[in-house]
């Protein structure tokens, strides 16, 4: 932060220095910069973050479209609706949908869109292990884990003016760029970290819910099993810790939690009559 | 072949699963701590997992059928077939979309890196997305009829 102050202080100061030794200088561009400095590094409000999360879930249903099927989308918009409700962030404009693919992910998008694909679904038993996935996204999006991720990105990859227009203007060509390459972090993945949070405030978004917290434990149990190699997983292998380590770190860090819920409901019957037509 | 699909799909049906338990594990005889022992499992040990009630899963081992700890399991125990790329996922591709096995082996539909890298915005199914939103208050109402109810936990330090 310190070398930001210097920075901005010295671009801002280069105007007088300009008069007598800098005559080419463009001043008004340089002060153009320092702003999109500050632009680009200052919190992102609520709206710009639900724009920009708007943007790239249209990003990401370019690369899978939904699942056409309005009962299975339906019950998982209950499912997450009613989850968020139990978050730090209840009044955003949660959207939840089914993408129509078969391989095994979820995505988290900043301002409350989160995605399961098919392939996941189908490899679940119960609405517990439904609710212990989508916890762990909503849990992303309440630490804005990706809208970090994203703004570090746009800083590091466009100039600071176009970075600050990038978050600002929607119609601009750094915005078109910011946005890619936010969909293209889906590809890169997050910290380590972030995934562990995730994970165990996760088990706690689905215990505030009244689930079995085992479910997202499950989840990774069926995902230990497979083979990363399988083209199903890879993606998501090369994007999340190995679940057996996220396994042995909810063990290590969340024993009490997942003890003390785990006989709520895992709701399988419901389950698999809402979701027939994903399997 | 048959057999082989057979073999594959087997997982997927909740029925037995290899697994090893990852360290020393009361077999119990139910799922709770305080029931009975009916075996102590060495670290390592191979057991075939039944199905999951809570945190304990149901399993076989040669000294006999019980719970153990769920966390204590983890799945392709040694000796077990690890499901490669002609595994599950391209053999229920093949059944879903009917398409022959040549097409199969060059490229399964879907989400992948280059899909994510080449993505263009798609804003009719942007539009569908917001169709199926749910509110607050529906939400609340299926929750209810889940038995679900709302309680406040504290996140863990």
């Amino acid at each position: 932060m310190n070398r930001l102050v210097w920075l901005i202080a010295l671009l801002i100061a280069a105007p007088a220095q300009a008069q007598f030794k800098l005559p080419d200088l463009n001043i008004n561009k340089l002060i153009d910069t320092a702003k999109g400095v500050v632009k680009a590094t200052r919190e992102i409000d609520e709206n710009e973050e639900i724009a920009i999360g708007s943007d790239v879930a249209a990003r990401l249903l370019g690369a899978a479209p939904l699942m056409n099927d309005l009962r299975v989308q339906r019950y998982v918009n209950n499912v997450g609706r009613w989850l968020a409700t139990q978050s730090e962030r209840p009044d955003l404009p949660w959207h939840f949908g089914v993408m129509d693919a078969p391989q095994l992910n979820a995505f988290a998008v900043p301002g409350g869109t989160i995605f399961i694909t098919r392939g996941l679904l189908e490899k679940m038993h119960s609405e517990a292990e439904l609710a212990g996935v989508l916890s762990h996204e909503i849990v992303h999006v309440v630490r804005k884990h990706h809208l970090k991720a994203i703004q570090k990105g746009a800083l590091a990859h466009l100039s600071a003016g176009a970075a600050g227009a990038a978050l600002s203007n929607v119609n601009s060509e750094a915005r078109n760029k910011l946005v890619a390459f936010g969909t293209e972090m889906y590809s890169r993945g997050l910290d380590k970290g972030d995934e562990f949070e995730a994970d165990r405030l996760g088990v706690v978004i689905a215990a505030r819910g009244g689930y079995d917290t085992y479910g997202l434990p499950a989840v990774l149990q069926s995902l230990q099993g497979m083979n990363a190699k399988d083209s199903a997983v890879a993606l998501m292998f090369k994007t999340h810790p190995a679940p057996g380590e996220r396994l042995d770190t909810l063990a290590a860090k969340m024993q009490p939690v997942l003890d003390s819920y785990s006989s709520q409901p895992q709701l399988r019957e419901r389950f698999a009559m809402e979701t027939k037509a994903a399997r | 072949m048959r057999l082989l699909i057979l073999a594959l799909l087997f997982p997927l049906l909740g029925h037995a699963e290899p697994a090893t338990v990852i360290r020393a594990t009361e077999l119990k005889s139910a799922p709770a701590t305080d029931a009975s022992t009916v075996a102590q499992l060495a670290e390592n040990a191979a057991v075939e997992a039944l199905e999951r009630q809570g945190g304990w899963t149901r399993v076989k081992a040669a000294e006999g059928e019980g719970w153990v700890k769920l966390l204590a399991l983890r799945y392709g125990g040694p000796g077990s077939a690890k499901k490669g790329d002609t595994g599950i996922a391209q053999i229920f591709n093949v059944a879903r979309t009917g398409s022959s096995g040549t097409q199969v082996t060059t490229g399964v539909r879907g989400l992948d890196e280059e899909k994510l890298a080449n993505a263009q915005p798609n804003p009719a199914e942007l539009e569908k997305l917001n169709h199926f939103a749910v509110q607050p208050a529906a939400a609340a109402g299926f929750a209810a009829k889940g038995k679900l109810s709302a309680h406040e936990v504290e996140y863990p330090k």
